[in-house]
């Protein structure tokens, strides 16, 4: 099984093929550029590069959040389209799950993490065991104060990864650590890799994916603290 | 040698509304889908950027789908997509701009970024299948106000454009102040006919510039009306309101429309964007192109709003110039006319 795999929620535009669990391509672009801009040129070179033809694709692999709203549905809608397209199946994967698939190591707590502006984060906790990823803490929107108390309360060594800048800005309790550069943040690869337990939407099935925001637009909830019992 | 029909797929979700269209030849119109969200924005009283992105993402593929279904035509018949790239909010724009560029690439097919506006004039070619360049267009909606030379299908000189609000702008606003849903054109027009244009004289802003626009300071007159009259607790004739100020837009669009006429010697004229739905503009302007011996053209009602069936028709033209986009192609949300 061939599948196409991309991830834009962060500030790097990720792309890759991977066939039966055999990564044979990732381009990676992390220089600021926009997803818009990058995305589609990123796809073409690397399809040139590797000589794959787009009829080969069985699926795809798309990173449909928490992230970037805009980011998050500039990969979606490209996705869509391209499976739309061809014809095959699509794969919506958790951005955070996906990143702990950088690492696929026990013995640790992995902990993802996004900006989720106004001092928070988005985050989940994993760990690895017999080959397999599990999810140690649902997906949430926390405090930094918040999430380094429930990192320390996992009794095990913690690498942090993805958009851990502002959380590098203080002191990092004993135990807690920050995964090496060049697997922090996202990776097609791993979106592919993480896609391949799940079961593919296909035909009309393709529409309904949807980004997972967690938060709902700040005029939506500014308008529910205004009408308290619409 | 024989004759190859060609099919344009136009997308738009440059503001509230995802719609996507199959053109044929440029000027025949085999489907025109729209997925409106005006019923969801109202409660906010306008557009909300974030929630209009989060609709498009929703409607976008379903409504190419359906546009492709209507017209019978499949995308591998399909010659080029056409997108709207500009002008309009960022966020939605790249829902519609993010899926097209994919759609085309996957596909194999051309991709050609269209400017909404020159859009909005396009859709008097799907309305008049006579009409032909060289011509004027009047273009009038809540971020624009121009007067255009149509010179060719490709090229356009800009004659005059808003120095502050756009005439729709100041509709929008005006409808609000006086506590109307989103959206308040069509408002404004309705209470419009119940009352007296010549009620009260708001200022019109001719300028020195013939073919420059100002509607702010109108705007601002029925504001400082408004205030005063409640202040005073004398009861306002809203009917009157809506028509003198529709009066004085409408004047003021007219006056310098025809002055673009008789300065160019061009006999058509066309209305483009959202406000030449509206009837008052649509009846005067007729009037006064025809007594300065020019012809008016305007969109039928569903073509004036937001519709991808006039991107599908200026990407027709664009293809057969051989303008193609390439696939870095962004969006441009203040992207100009002209």
């Amino acid at each position: 099984m061939l599948t196409l795999a991309l991830d834009t929620a962060t500030g790097v535009c990720t792309v890759g093929l991977v066939r039966g669990g055999h990564v044979l391509a990732e381009y990676d672009i992390a220089t600021g550029l926009t997803h818009s801009e990058g995305l589609m040129p990123q796809m073409d070179q690397m399809f040139a590069r590797t000589g794959i033809k787009k009829e080969e694709i069985d699926r795809i692999a798309v990173s449909i959040g928490p992230g970037s709203f805009t980011g998050l549905r500039i990969g979606l809608a490209a996705a869509e389209a391209m499976a739309y397209a061809w014809q095959c199946g699509i794969c919506g994967v958790n951005t955070l799950e996906a990143m702990a698939y950088n690492i696929p190591v026990e013995g640790v707590v992995l902990a993802p993490v996004l900006d989720a502006q106004k001092g928070n984060f988005y985050t989940a906790f994993y760990t690895w065991k017999a080959g397999s990823l599990l999810e140690l803490q649902p997906v949430e929107m926390v405090d930094a104060d918040t999430l380094l108390q429930q990192l320390q309360a996992q009794g095990k060594p913690v690498l942090l990864l993805g958009e851990c800048k502002k959380l590098l800005e203080r002191e990092l309790p004993m135990g807690i650590s920050v995964a090496p550069e060049q697997v922090r943040m996202p990776k097609a690869s791993s979106v592919a890799l993480a896609a391949e337990g799940q079961e593919a939407l296909t035909g009309e099935g393709v529409f309904s994916l949807r980004p997972y925001y967690i938060r709902k637009s700040e005029a939506e909830e500014l308008w529910e603290k205004r009408h308290p019992k619409a | 040698m024989e004759h190859k029909d060609i099919y344009i797929l136009g997308i738009e979700s440059s503001c509230d509304e995802t719609a996507a269209s199959v053109v044929k030849n440029g000027r025949e119109v085999l489907s025109n889908i729209i997925s409106s969200q005006i019923a969801i924005h109202r409660k906010y009283g306008g557009v909300v950027p974030e929630i209009a992105s989060r609709k498009h993402i929703e409607h976008i593929l379903p409504v190419i789908d359906a546009a492709l279904e209507d017209a019978q035509v499949s995308l591998e018949q399909i010659d080029a997509v056409a997108v709207t790239y500009g002008p309009g909010l960022v966020g939605a724009l790249l829902v519609g701009l993010s899926a097209a560029k994919s759609l085309a690439w996957a596909a194999g097919k051309p991709l050609i970024g269209v400017n909404h506006l020159e859009g909005h004039v396009f859709a008097n070619f799907l309305t008049d299948k006579n009409l032909e360049p060289p011509f004027l267009a009047l273009v009038v909606s809540g971020g624009h106000t121009a007067l255009l030379k149509v010179t060719g299908y490709n090229s356009f000189e800009m004659l005059g454009q808003t120095r502050d609000d756009a005439a729709g702008e100041a509709f929008d606003k005006i409808a609000r102040v006086m506590g109307m849903p989103y959206p308040g054109g069509p408002e404004i027009e309705k209470l419009a006919q119940e009352g007296n244009p010549k009620a009260i004289d708001f200022p019109r802003a001719m300028l020195d510039d013939p073919f420059q626009f100002s509607f702010s300071g109108m705007k601002s007159a029925v504001i400082n009306y408004l205030h005063n009259e409640e202040q005073a607790r004398r009861p306002v004739n809203r009917a009157d309101v809506a028509a003198s100020f529709q009066e004085a837009v409408t004047d003021v669009l007219v006056q310098k429309s025809v002055l673009a006429i008789k300065a160019t010697g061009l006999k058509e004229i066309v209305l483009a964007g959202g406000v030449s739905a509206n009837r008052a503009l649509q009846n005067k302007l007729a009037a006064a192109a025809e007594k300065a011996g020019a012809r008016l053209v305007h969109p039928t009602k569903i073509l004036c709003t937001d519709n991808a069936v006039m991107i599908a028709c200026r990407g027709y033209y664009m293809y057969q110039a051989g303008v193609v986009s390439p696939w870095n192609l962004n969006a441009v949300p203040a992207l100009k006319l002209g």
